[in-house]
């Protein structure tokens, strides 16, 4: 017997889009995530822009990853120029990277992801039996922001990061706020993988061991830049090279391209980047991967929420090195570039995973920009796993709505953004 | 609901006079919410702008950091009220301001990657602050598009009805 399962909106996720379940009876004949945000065409917006116009108008593609898609501008547009940074430049755009990490992991695991799995229907709901949590996410969150703030000039948007520079450095007063207050709160953090580290996680999602890529940060640590691609089958791969890595197609159902390495789907983001780098954590987040990392983490994406708890304890652990790095060193001039046509590729880990900016500059101006983003990258791996689950539910006798709270959790898990991409669950019974 | 077919000056004094009622003791805030690239559902936004000029420590918008601004009110001992300012589809005539109180918020948790208002709401009066919700109805949220002029005329009344009762607070 054919019938149709509808969930109306996937909620707490960026942008809009949608989840498509057919279904015959209990079989699961498709399932497609529709992203319905429509295309904002940035790529050819920024045709003709200087480079620096450009670093100005591309991070406008999403408010929550502004600070990546910055950065990954200016790598890939700094490469074509053949700009190389002074180390206090790139110091003051890592310290940039760590705050937006810990803002956006903070609001995904605290307050969009939790909730699933205490069993609330929101944050909200969650109030009254969690509220110093919500607080500690709202702490963590703010300061995050505040760390946003200092380094790009606005907590969204910030234009201080320019190509070649910053236009106004941190000052050691600012430093050594951050220094501080990042100490003061590993412990909310912590707190974050501890409870994320004491669920149950369901099975029903688990395929076959995943594939996993994110960079290859410098110096063998861990971090959330590179100019190589880790693949978890043991490759690198140079990140001019993406194209070979990303393979983007066009799907009917969606505005947001898909992509496929080999022939097959892949991860990126936190848990990619635990995977492929976790040995490489140090201070208490590596004790922390230590005690939760294992072998499901590589068949199941749920596993992604402490991947990112994990991490946020490394981002706030780091910042007070990275503070006084920064602060030891003088302001330096704008790095110049040294030629007007050529290409490059910004390679960065924005919170939700791999970021691509490509570049080609002719005279001095953008002749061609290609951005893949993180939740492109994942869209045929979602899917994937949501079909696992539906297959697996439906099976096991739950209900609809249960259907509909597991598959979005395993969307929500990838903490997608539609937006950034270029919500809503429909199964429908054939 | 306040529409722009009253007289001048009359829908702005009995503007003030809802939000007089909502207030209770202790600062006023004001929160401004939306995007600005999105013609009107910038409002809240460009409201909240208008009014950090003379009350810096009391107005705030979304690029502020709104979570942050909410727990550092929470945290502030003794009284105080919060209005949010935004954009939001009320089925009336563009321009039309509505105060829904805090019991009647309801916000679904659809496409956002943010901290919802309802909980930010909650924690407020957990803490103690009355909290409204100042809804404006857009004519347009068209990307990159201007206000349009029935917005504008509702800002510029909501704008003086807030900064007349901040005032009146001596902040």
């Amino acid at each position: 017997m054919s019938r149709e399962l509808n969930v109306e909106a996937l909620a707490r996720v960026e942008g809009d889009g949608g989840i498509t379940v057919t279904l015959d009876g209990k079989k699961v004949k498709s399932v497609t995530l529709d992203v319905h945000e429509g295309p904002r065409l940035i790529e050819q917006l920024v045709r003709g822009m200087t480079p620096q116009d450009d670093v100005n108008v591309v991070p406008r593609i999403c408010a929550i990853c502004t600070l990546s898609h910055k950065f990954a501008a200016l790598r890939g547009l700094e490469k074509a120029l053949g700009i190389k940074v002074p180390e206090k430049v790139q110091l003051t755009r890592e310290l940039m990277m760590l705050g937006e990490n810990v803002e956006s992991n903070s609001l995904h695991t605290y307050m969009l992801a939790l909730p699933d799995f205490l069993g609330y229907p929101s944050a909200v709901a969650m109030l009254t039996d969690y509220g110093d949590d919500v607080k500690r996410a709202l702490r963590l969150k703010k300061f995050g922001n505040h760390v946003m703030e200092v380094t790009s000039g606005r907590i969204v948007h910030g234009e201080n990061p320019t190509i070649g520079g910053f236009g106004k450095y941190p000052t050691r007063k600012q430093l050594d706020e951050i220094r501080l207050k990042s100490q003061e709160l590993i412990p909310d953090a912590v707190r974050d993988v501890e409870l994320f580290g004491s669920l149950e996680y369901p099975t029903y999602s688990e395929s076959e061991k995943m594939l996993f890529m994110s960079v290859d940060a410098p110096k063998k640590k861990y971090g959330y830049y590179g100019d190589n691609i880790l693949i978890s089958n043991g490759k690198s791969v140079d990140c001019e090279e993406y194209k070979k890595l990303t393979n983007e197609r066009v799907v009917a159902h969606s505005f947001a391209k898909r992509s496929k390495y080999s022939d097959r789907t892949f991860t990126v983001g936190a848990n990619a980047r635990m995977v492929n780098m976790g040995k490489r954590l140090d201070g208490q987040a590596a004790d922390l991967f230590k005690e939760h990392f294992n072998e499901r983490w590589m068949t199941n994406p749920l596993y992604n929420n402490l991947a990112q708890a994990i991490e946020m304890t490394w981002s706030l652990e780091h910042m007070p090195e990275m503070c006084e790095a920064v602060a030891a060193l003088d302001d330096p001039k704008f790095a110049e570039p040294t030629r007007t046509t050529g290409s490059g590729t910004g390679a960065v880990e924005a919170p939700r995973g791999t970021l691509y900016h490509h570049y080609e500059v002719k005279d001095g101006l953008v002749d061609v920009a290609d951005i893949i983003t993180p939740t492109a990258q994942n869209l045929d791996d979602i899917e994937m796993h949501m079909k696992l689950c539906a297959e697996r539910m439906l099976a096991d006798g739950k209900s609809d709505p249960e259907v509909r709270l597991g598959l979005e959790m395993v969307a929500r898990a990838y903490d997608p953004c539609i937006s950034c991409a270029t919500h809503l669950v429909k199964l429908k019974r054939a | 609901m306040h529409k722009l077919r009253d007289a001048p000056g009359e829908a702005e004094a009995r503007l003030r006079s809802e939000l007089e009622a909502v207030a209770g003791e202790g600062p006023v805030h004001v929160l401004g919410l939306g995007y600005t690239d999105k013609a009107d559902d910038g409002a809240g936004i460009l409201v909240a702008e208008a009014l950090k000029k003379p009350f810096p420590s009391y107005s705030h918008s979304e690029h502020d950091g709104v979570e942050g601004v909410v727990l550092d009110i929470c945290e502030s001992p003794g009284p105080g009220t919060v209005f949010f300012v935004d954009a939001a589809d009320l089925h009336s005539e563009p321009g039309t301001i509505k105060v829904v109180r805090s019991e009647d918020i309801y916000e679904r948790e659809i496409t956002t990657h943010r901290v919802p208002v309802v909980l930010l709401a909650t924690m407020l009066e957990r803490s103690g602050k009355h909290v409204a919700v100042i809804c404006i109805q857009p004519r347009t949220i068209e990307f990159r598009g201007p206000l349009s002029e029935p917005v504008r005329s509702a800002m510029a009344s909501l704008t003086s009805a807030l900064g007349t009762i901040m005032e009146q607070r001596d902040l």
